[in-house]
């Protein structure tokens, strides 16, 4: 029906979508990987040619390592809130709580979500503060000051603090999002795991779990690229110190190309970013192909 | 969190109950209306922490983290009001909205060219678009850098926009294209048939049969957009073109010590969107779910 | 097929817009050396712009009266002037080189910091018109000016002078009844007296790790000889072998253990400040132009502001560099080898030096002026003009160790000295990965 012609003339369509990907998207991953064989600054007069120089220097930078682990450190950590956690919490919210309660401790749960990241930051610098920050208060008044801490400012605390705000502000959105995964499930499945004698906890491993598979994949996916690309909490909350103990490779990459003049360098680790991120999801989407999901 | 249940002799209570261990039943009712209390308490608290601060002074915050402000000191909030919370504000709202515009309009036009218009090249140009799906926005701040500057759009809210578009539109184009697929053709075939055009059956009949699914992506892109860091932070320099999240670090940087004042700050960048978000939380959720749930 | 080419071309196009815009990364522009600096006084019109790092609400107020006056000396002309803090000026300044947007006047840190922009290409010369043998150039302190000189050539206009002192609350050292210390060992042992005492020794926060650089300064001053230092902190030349280097650090850890609160590298320095200004500590090493925020016109409390005075950090008994040497750097700003309005800048710039405005900045924010002659009993406090008299007398300047070395070495020592705090890390630890970022700064510079 659709002519040879209409067809073609049917790629106007597409026509913004490619122009702005080819040129904002792809065409900076390309030069990218240019720019990451040259040693190159602000105030260089000429960028010189060095080859594979760039990619020694992360191999053998015990930061770069640093911050590739606090990276996975997210991930994981992420995963296992974001993830196990909001799915308990979702399926909990729908089984044990009335209707009307569980529309509003959604609304209240999902309140983090909604203030911009930067303001989350800043408010948890100050309440990570050792002096006056609610923390180290609320565990002195319970008589725990051994536990307090200079939560930002000592590099045994300071990347786990900033996750932990991080999970604080996104439980909830993705809790939202498992509920309405889970209010899909028959409900038949459920009467059938009952009459066939499983509890709660049974039914929930044995009918939720696999039932919102789609959903978790989903935001395993964004949980997990999430991860890598950081760069907005930490920025704000430690900048990557203190002595680089809570860099990741978003903010290692910012502070070589705009503090340490080291603009080629930091090319170089933008290209291992691109690399791990597109991996993953590349790994993803095959997993997920076999598991005929749709995204 | 303790929203894991242990006893497998838990049932809700609004299904069919087994008869016995009403006292297992119970024990773990409590247990679990208390971690939704400390779970309500721990979102809750450090929020109304941020604005009972904002009336303080600086003894005032050391002194008593946990009271009531002694009094209500405007005078704070007038100055982070001067220090340019307000015109971080719009200038997140104005790219915000821009880009929500401009991501989702073109995005449908790229879903429905891949799903409804038969076109060429279709698989080629879907795995064009999951390849950019996987581009992080730190990856491409230094080859940004000079092409903004040659396209002179540099230090302007246009390079956010055109940015902030370009690189969500892989995961919109992906959302709408699942929704569309869904949709039956022969609503389309019909029209088709009756001799529209393929313009017109966009504008006419399918844009507004997706309304859900656009309205999920225009609210994902909101929130996108709203928090977007990087770019905003290395690409505005002029303090006046800054957007929220740039302007609130510029501005923690500057007033120091002044703690209730950045407290002041904080509380007028969030408030709007807290009471927005509880105006219209039925609709957001509503709209955020409906689409991506499927 | 017709339709396949067409596709391709489609495709081409779209690339080769791409890659027309593409080219190679970081070209500077070779200066303009012969940038008309001297204007006619028929000619003042035109936008100057202006970048500072003086956002804080103490400081800020002098610039932005400096720039409203010239604008109303001169109808013509129109200054927009941005600030922006401390830190973020850091990376600030870096984006705007790199994207070729450097304002008209820019703010500099004395050292490498400026001397990489003259590398570059992008600092006008100015010696022509503020040599030591111009009259503008007299004008100043012959130290505040040698400062930004480069290869015998000026390149900044200094503003204000700057040195680094120990502060301390005179009541709390009577009630403790400790004495002002001869020397290094006598300041630790007198940390120990105030730490029985209950107070904090000395209030101390390293957030963004300049504070404990600024210790790291004087004490490689004072363990170190003079060539030596000049050698090692010239990227060109770099090598830190020398032991006063190690030595300087090992001291800076006795300091820390003796006398610091733990957690300093998560407290600002500005909360520690507060931590002195309300009584808790006796003492604080703080730059001279922060003394304002010491007195009652400056918001303290009367029972500091009435009772502080202030030493150098005393060397060790057996230092082998410069004793006599003072940790300090003017600031000061540059002007764009590039503008179009450079002779404007320079014209500002003068203005902005001039004995009035200078008068000025002692009297409204507290600053020593760079210009000679302007600090007086009238428009200044007791210990501004006792740290005038000081920095005149003083054998030589120690320029700040995170700006007067490459930025590779200085942030290596930032990061290993913040390491040597929360006990991560050892001197010798912190000196290997200098002397690395030394060699490496060598091998780009040259």
């Amino acid at each position: 029906m659709a002519s040879r012609m209409t067809r073609i003339r049917g790629l106007i369509w597409l026509l913004p979508a490619l122009v702005l990907l080819g040129v904002f998207v792809y065409y900076p991953i390309v030069e990218n990987v240019r720019l990451s064989f040259y040693s190159w600054n602000a105030f260089s007069p000429k960028p010189v040619f060095v080859g594979f120089d760039n990619y020694a220097t992360a191999a053998s930078d015990p930061i770069f390592w640093r911050s590739l682990r606090n990276n996975i450190a997210y991930a994981v950590v992420s995963l296992v809130f974001q993830v196990g956690c909001s799915l308990c919490l979702a399926a909990v919210l729908e089984e044990f709580v009335h209707q009307r309660l569980r529309g509003i401790l959604r609304v209240i749960y999902f309140i983090p979500a909604v203030i911009s990241i930067t303001v989350a930051g800043i408010l948890f610098s100050f309440i990570y503060n050792p002096q006056f920050g609610l923390l180290n208060r609320l565990l002195g008044a319970v008589g725990l000051e051994q536990w307090q801490h200079s939560w930002l400012g000592e590099r045994s605390t300071a990347i786990w603090s900033i996750i932990g705000m991080s999970q604080w502000q996104s439980i909830g959105y993705t809790a939202v999002l498992f509920v309405v995964a889970i209010q899909r499930i028959p409900r038949e499945l459920y009467e059938a795991a009952r009459v066939d004698g499983a509890g709660a906890v049974r039914q929930f491993f044995s009918v939720t779990i696999p039932m919102v598979r789609e959903m978790t994949t989903l935001l395993i996916i964004l949980t997990v690229a999430g991860a890598f690309l950081v760069f907005n909490e930490v920025m704000v909350m430690t900048a990557g110190g203190p002595s680089d103990s809570s860099q990741v490779l978003g903010t290692w990459l910012y502070r070589n190309a705009f503090l340490a003049d080291d603009m080629g360098y930091a090319s170089a680790i933008a290209t291992v970013i691109f690399v791990l991120t597109f991996g993953f999801a590349i790994l993803q989407i095959m997993i997920g192909r076999r598991r005929r999901v749709e995204m | 969190m303790t929203s894991s249940t242990t006893s497998p002799m838990a049932v809700a209570p609004n299904r069919a109950t087994r008869a016995d261990g009403w006292i297992g039943r119970t024990v773990v009712q409590v247990l679990i209306g208390i971690g939704l209390l400390a779970l309500v308490l721990a979102v809750v608290y450090p929020l109304l922490w941020m604005v009972f601060s904002s009336f303080k002074n600086n003894s005032e915050l050391f002194a008593n983290p946990w009271s009531l402000p002694g009094e209500m000191r405007w005078g704070n909030f007038e100055r982070a009001w001067n220090a340019g919370v307000v015109r971080f504000f719009v200038n997140s709202t104005l790219v915000t909205a821009g880009s929500i515009v401009t991501t989702t309009l073109i995005s449908a036009w790229a879903a429905y060219g891949l799903v409804r218009v038969k076109v060429p090249f279709s698989n080629a140009i879907t795995g064009i678009l999951l390849g950019g799906l996987m581009v992080a926005p730190t990856v491409a701040l230094v080859p940004l850098f000079g092409l903004l500057q040659r396209l002179h759009i540099y230090d302007s809210l246009w390079a956010l926009l055109v940015l902030y578009t370009a690189f969500r539109i892989p995961f919109t184009t992906f959302l709408i294209r699942a929704y569309l697929i869904d949709m039956p053709r022969e609503m389309d075939e019909a029209a088709y048939v009756d001799g529209a055009t393929r313009t017109q059956i966009f504008w006419r009949l399918v844009l507004p049969v997706c309304r859900p699914i656009l309205v999920s992506a225009a609210l994902l892109q909101a929130l996108f957009a709203w928090n977007e860091f990087a770019f905003a932070l290395v690409f505005i320099s002029d303090s006046d073109r800054k957007t929220l999240p740039v302007g609130l670090m510029d501005m923690q940087s500057r007033l120091l010590t002044e703690w209730p004042v950045q407290f002041a700050g904080l509380t007028m960048a969030a408030l709007p969107m807290i009471v927005l978000f509880l105006i219209g939380q039925r609709q957001f959720l509503r709209g955020l779910t409906e689409g991506m749930g499927k | 097929m017709s339709t396949r080419s067409r596709i391709t071309a489609l495709i081409a196009v779209s690339a080769a817009g791409a890659l027309a815009a593409c080219g190679a990364p970081g070209t500077a522009a070779k200066t303009t050396a012969s940038a008309n600096l001297t204007s006619s006084a028929a000619t003042k019109s035109g936008t100057l712009t202006i970048v500072t790092k003086f956002a804080d609400p103490k400081y800020a107020p002098y610039f932005e009266k400096v720039a409203a006056d010239y604008e109303s000396a001169n109808s013509g002309v129109k200054v927009d002037l941005q600030q922006v803090g401390d830190q973020p000026y850091k990376d600030k300044i870096r984006v705007l080189s790199a994207s070729k947007q450097l304002p008209d006047i820019y703010f500099s840190w004395a050292g490498d910091f400026a001397n990489k922009f003259v590398r570059a290409g992008l600092a006008a010369d100015l010696t022509s018109v503020m040599g030591p043998d111009t009259e503008w150039g007299k004008s100043f302190s012959p130290a505040a000016l040698k400062a930004f000189e480069y290869d015998g050539k000026s390149y900044g206009v200094p503003i204000n002078l700057d040195a680094k002192y120990m502060a301390y609350n005179t009541a709390i050292f009577s009630k403790v009844g400790v004495a002002k210390p001869a020397n290094l060992e006598d300041l630790i042992a007198a940390c120990g007296k105030f730490k029985s005492a209950g107070y904090t020794p000395i209030a101390f926060g390293n957030q963004y790790g300049w504070p404990a650089i600024h210790y790291i300064t004087q004490l490689n001053a004072m363990d170190v000889p003079q060539a030596t230092r000049d050698a090692d902190y010239n990227p060109a030349t770099g090598a830190f072998t020398d032991a006063g280097y190690a030595a300087a650090l090992d001291q800076f850890k006795q300091i820390s253990e003796a006398c610091f609160d733990s957690g300093s590298n998560g407290l600002s320095h500005e909360t520690a400040q507060a931590n002195f200004l309300a009584g808790k500590a006796a003492m604080h090493f703080l730059e001279s132009v922060e003394f304002s925020v010491l007195t009652a016109k400056g918001g303290a409390p009367a029972e500091l502001a009435d009772n502080w005075d202030f030493f150098r950090l005393p060397p060790t008994a057996s230092a082998a560099g410069d004793k006599g040497a003072l940790t300090g750097a003017p600031d000061g700003f540059m002007v764009n080898s590039g503008s179009k309005n450079a002779a404007l800048a320079v014209d500002f710039l003068k203005f902005m030096t001039s004995k009035a405005n200078g008068a000025e900045m002692t009297k409204s924010i507290g600053w020593l002026s760079s210009v000679q002659g302007t600090a007086t009993a009238e428009n200044s406090f007791p210990q501004l003009e006792a740290a005038l008299k000081d920095i005149s007398s003083a054998n030589s300047f120690a320029i700040w160790l995170d700006t007067v070395t490459n930025a590779d070495v200085a942030n290596a020592y930032l990061s290993g000295v913040q390491g040597i705090l929360d006990g991560s890390q050892s001197p010798a630890d912190v000196m290997k990965s200098v002397q690395d970022a030394a060699a490496k700064a060598k091998k780009s510079v040259s």
